[in-house]
């Protein structure tokens, strides 16, 4: 659907009001058949010089208005307005899906890593690579520029990462005694110690597929991969198995709670001190600075615990991308919109300010202005921890389709498990099995992997 | 002891009575009153404070005026205009549906035509299909039509009430008599004018039950307007609140935001309702006497 | 609201035969009346069929339907739609999630609406035997929350829900009480206790317009028979509101059968709750989370036919004992 210009006085043609019926006809008729491909009505179009044009763009950043409003004032032809969505429970994947099926998506969005291949599966993004997206690969870090190409076709541009790690509460970890943990032995032992002193390490949010996901990539699971034209899908390999087993242990012997995560009584243990540290990802920092104002300076980042001793292995968190969807109206202002934002060393400072994460561009800030709240991790520069993580993502992990319905379906499943004491692995083997039939159901052609 | 004769009634019952009675009705008080009173105290308190202090009591610092000043002003006003859409929808909606149920009720009562059993039963069916499981499927309709994202999108279906047909076509068959309507004919008058002149008036009550009903019906309306609508400048309140508690762990300001335009979109409505009580007496009684 | 209703109500003018004598004049006035009766009628006709008989249609058609995929791994590749017959139905019914939220509605339907209405009974009965002192302020405060729409209420009553923040397990703990409003068990119950606070008072409004409408004489005759206040309630009043309490009842079971707001929007904050808690809660994650708007088509008309029969149902029954009743 093309945007009306006025888009917000109440518009209806009158054919619509009068012949219901035959609109009803029509609407049938429209609706019955999805077109893949662009209709003629819906041809990009090239912008004439000097004409004035106004691109929507769905994200849910909080200081995204800022950066935008830069573009704005310096691009007055192409004017960006930026329409705020809700990131509770992948409730704005739910919005985009709806709108790309009803035909009047936006011309942007804001995309995780793990769900561009979702869209995909619906024709929903466009692909840059005919507007020689390609010309912009050297200006970010290749894994994550690697996240939204398949095939031939590059569908985003890759905005920031979320590389995981740990915050702790120094304060109290020095209190008891407690370094750090450097593996996940230790950090159960930590946990045990904390355990004892009244307080919780932290949570384990059933609910939470996102994180779980990271952690599994960081044992060296793979999910997804490819074979030929087939999907092959595995979320209960050995490597996922091993975490699913050490967080049920966790959880049987109470070292953790199980409250969900990043919400109302998650952040009142935080700042009561009844939850002491959180495997987290590069973009906490503003959460806990914004929601724990209390322990300003008792917190500090560490590197996310290793399975060995001594290892190097990281894996992300989050990250998103600025998308084109397939029905942009003006596609080629649409790239430069979605280059410049996240490649200007302006946009990209006031982004960081914002709190939006790790940026995906190689240059433009020094990773020090990533420190945007120092006082609060107690004057550390917290930000290389992560830097050091980044540069050690595994990047061979890909994603695959309908990630948005895995994460709900391994949310359901480990809510299960607490609540019938059924073992972690079985929730897995039923993710497993289910993800394969939704898949099935889509139209893919899947077989379990491994 | 003589029987009671009917001066009884005037003397009070007994004192016993009068404490029990007393006493549950304050319980009930209680327990309806409490989350309000949560909500006042809680509008006086920033984030820090919601999350830090006893939820029944006041902070060290109440500003519930400062408060609601930030809720107003935060990112350009746009609280107020989700109160306006809330407003537009829930006013537009209410009075367009009693209209149109006005008119189909009085039809449905006093023209005998033929297939209008069937056309009631079928407003009834209407009644019964719960309005959510419709939502989905008229997100794909509109969308198909242009119509999605648009305040036609949430107005069109508000202005739909089987409810109030019903209601309508109970009362005027039981308020409007057939020889008044008869007595219009024989001095000439239209139709037409025979149901706005005369029609309306006798149903007044049951056209402010359905108005009030209507109203509130698409003031609470969440799942539609979630679906239909993508912009926020055309977000009723409820969407928009929510939508705060959305982005909230990244900004928390939110929460005291989303609580302080909880207490304002509540305040207007709950003096409404209170004192616009007697009308729902009025319509409904005629309405549920004849079901 | 049952079927008896509509042959009670409709005028006599329906049913007056046609003599022969009469027949033009009478045709001429039924082409007359039809024309006006078009004329008031269509206009919401025309938006009913657009809002309520369009989606069902549009609906039973989506259900009937699936998607297909061809391309690379079915990425970029064009989709079209195929005929599925019922599988989008068996593919739903073989999901114990939305039969879960089936059972678990249909659960809280039999707590909570028999519990709301005696509530709100009761409170009509107190509120009208009461000395009048005190009434209109109680009556208000009963009917407040109904001005508090269900998202605004579940947001409010969460911050009530949540430990650590609420005041209410605060003062539990403090009594050696220990509560979790949000727990796997009692989260159903914790939206329960929303949807009663919200809808007791405006039940309770309806049954005391329909206690005002009875004619004050018959209590007082009942009184003088030697009736106590409890037998004047149980054996006059009760019988007398029957037709609103059938009201009220139907109202909330097609209000349970749409459940939504409240567990979407304590979600977040309680793990116990997953995305097919209701069955209107799955057929939306369906479609958008899901994006599989075919299955969710075939939830959505199993649960407006749920709805259908339910409410029917219920008519049928209370007007079948009706009639018992008068024999």
């Amino acid at each position: 659907m093309t945007r009306n210009p006025v888009p917000h006085l109440p518009r209806m043609p009158r054919r619509t009001v009068l012949g219901g019926a035959a609109a009803l006809a029509a609407g049938f008729a429209l609706a019955g058949c999805s077109d893949g491909g662009d209709g003629d009505a819906d041809a990009p179009r090239e912008r004439k010089k000097g004409q004035k044009i106004t691109l929507t763009f769905w994200s849910w950043v909080p200081g995204i208005d800022k950066p935008v409003d830069l573009w704005n004032r310096k691009n007055p032809d192409v004017q960006v307005k930026v329409e705020k969505v809700s990131a509770v429970n992948g409730e704005q994947y739910a919005k985009m899906h709806a709108a790309i099926k009803a035909g009047n998506p936006p011309d942007l969005g804001q995309i995780e890593f793990p769900i561009i291949p979702s869209f995909l599966l619906d024709n929903g993004l466009l692909d840059l690579a005919p507007l020689g997206a390609a010309r912009h690969k050297g200006k970010f870090f290749g894994w994550q520029w690697q996240q939204s190409v398949f095939g031939k076709g590059i569908y985003a541009i890759p905005q920031a990462s979320g590389p995981m790690g740990l915050f702790v509460r120094q304060d109290l970890f020095d209190k008891w005694g407690l370094k750090a943990p450097g593996t996940w032995d230790e950090y159960e032992a930590a946990a045990k110690v904390i355990r004892k002193k009244g307080a919780w390490i932290e949570t384990f949010a059933p609910t939470n597929g996102n994180r779980f996901s990271g952690l599994a990539w960081q044992a060296g699971a793979k999910w997804y991969a490819s074979h030929g034209d087939t999907w092959l899908v595995h979320i209960d390999d050995e490597p996922t198995r091993r975490v699913a087993d050490y967080w049920e242990s966790l959880v049987k012997q109470k070292l953790v709670k199980t409250i969900p995560d990043r919400q109302n009584a998650w952040y009142k243990d935080l700042q009561t001190g009844d939850i002491t540290a959180w495997v987290g990802a590069s973009w906490g920092d503003a959460l806990l600075v914004g929601n724990a104002p209390g322990t300003k300076g008792k917190w500090r980042a560490a590197p996310l615990p290793q399975w060995k001793a001594g290892g190097q292995v990281f894996a992300n968190w989050g990250g998103s991308t600025t998308a084109v969807f397939a029905k942009a109206s003006y596609p080629k202002d649409a790239l430069d919109f979605a280059v410049w934002l996240n490649t200007d060393p302006a946009s990209i400072a006031l982004l960081i300010d914002g709190g939006y994460g790790f940026p995906s561009a190689k240059k433009g800030y020094a990773t020090d202005a990533l420190d945007v709240d120092k006082p609060f991790f107690g004057g550390q520069s917290y930000s290389k921890v992560f830097a050091d993580a980044s540069a050690h993502v595994d990047t061979s992990w890909r994603w695959g389709p309908g990630v948005d319905t895995l994460y709900q379906r391994l949310g359901d499943a480990f809510t299960d498990a607490l609540a019938d004491g059924s073992s972690f692995r079985s929730a897995l083997a039923k993710v497993q099995r289910q993800t394969l039939s939704d898949l099935q159901g889509k139209g893919l052609k899947v077989e379990s992997g491994g | 002891m003589t029987r009671p004769t009917a001066r009884a009634r005037t003397t009070l019952p007994p004192v016993r009575y009068r404490i029990i009675t007393a006493s549950l009705l304050t319980v009930a008080a209680l327990y309806f009153l409490v989350p309000v009173y949560w909500l006042v105290v809680s509008t006086t308190k920033n984030s820090a404070e919601l999350f830090g202090t006893f939820g029944f009591w006041f902070a060290g610092h109440p500003d519930p005026l400062g408060h609601l000043a930030d809720v107003l002003t935060y990112d350009h006003g746009i609280y107020a205009r989700w109160f306006a859409n809330s407003l537009l929808y829930a006013g537009i909606g209410a009075v367009c549906a009693t209209l149109l149920s006005a008119a189909a009720g009085y039809a449905l009562a006093k023209f005998p035509f033929p297939g209008r059993e069937a056309v009631f039963n079928l407003v009834l069916a209407g009644v019964l299909i719960p309005g959510t499981a419709l939502a989905l499927p008229l997100y794909f309709l509109f969308s198909a039509m242009g119509l999605a994202d648009t305040y036609w999108a949430v107005l069109i279906p508000s202005v739909v009430s089987p409810f109030g047909v019903y209601l309508c076509r109970i009362y005027a068959a039981a308020a409007v008599p057939d020889s008044l309507l008869e007595a219009a004919r024989i001095d000439g008058a239209g139709e037409a004018r025979i149901f706005a002149g005369l029609g309306l008036r006798l149903m007044t009550p049951a056209l402010v039950t359905v108005f009030l009903f209507q109203f509130v019906h698409i003031w609470n309306n969440y799942f539609l307007p979630l679906v239909m609508l993508s912009d926020s400048d055309l977000y009723p309140i409820q969407l928009g609140l929510t939508s705060w508690t959305g982005y909230a762990d990244r900004q928390p300001v939110l929460y005291q935001y989303t609580v302080g335009g909880a207490f304002l979109s509540v305040v207007p409505l709950m003096v409404l309702m209170t004192v616009l009580q007697r009308y729902w007496r009025a319509g409904l009684t005629e309405g549920s006497v004849k079901a | 609201m049952s079927r008896d209703t509509l042959s009670r109500t409709a005028p006599d003018t329906a049913r007056r035969p046609d003599t022969p004598g009469r027949r033009r004049r009478v045709s001429r006035t039924e082409a007359r009346n039809a024309r006006a009766a078009a004329g008031f009628v269509l206009p919401f006709l025309a938006l009913f069929g657009l809002c309520f008989v369009a989606p069902i249609v549009y609906a039973v058609q989506q259900s009937l339907h699936r998607t297909e995929r061809t391309g690379p791994l079915g990425l970029g590749g064009r989709e079209h739609e195929a005929f599925a017959g019922l599988t989008n139905y068996a593919h739903a019914l073989a999901d114990d999630r939305f039969l879960a939220g089936f059972g678990r509605v249909l659960l809280f339907g039999a707590v909570q609406i028999p519990l709301m209405i005696a509530l709100a009974t009761a409170l009509a009965l107190l509120l009208e035997s009461a000395s009048a002192r005190g009434v209109p302020f109680f009556r208000s405060a009963f009917f407040l929350p109904y001005g508090v729409p269900g998202v605004i209420a579940s947001i409010l009553w969460g911050f009530l829900y949540v430990p650590g923040i609420s005041p209410l397990v605060k003062i539990a703990d403090a009594v050696g009480w220990d509560v979790d409003f949000l727990s796997r068990g009692t989260v159903l119950w914790s939206i329960a206790n929303i949807v009663t606070w919200q809808f007791t008072g405006y039940n309770m409004l309806v049954l005391i317009a329909q206690l005002k409408s009875v004619p004050g004489e018959l209590y007082e005759a009942a009184r003088i028979d030697g009736a106590s206040a409890w037998q004047v309630a149980r054996h006059v009043k009760l019988p007398l509101i029957r037709p609103a309490l059938v009201l009220t009842t139907v109202f909330s079971i097609i209000g349970t059968l749409q459940l939504f707001a409240e567990p979407m929007v304590l979600r977040p904050l309680a793990s116990s709750i997953d995305s097919g808690f209701t069955p209107n809660l799955h057929a939306y994650s369906e479609a958008f989370v899901g994006n599989n708007p075919h299955v969710a088509a075939a939830e959505a008309v199993l649960l407006a036919l749920v709805a259908c029969v339910l409410s029917f149902g219920f008519l049928r029954l209370v007007g079948g004992r009706a009639k018992e009743r008068r024999r």
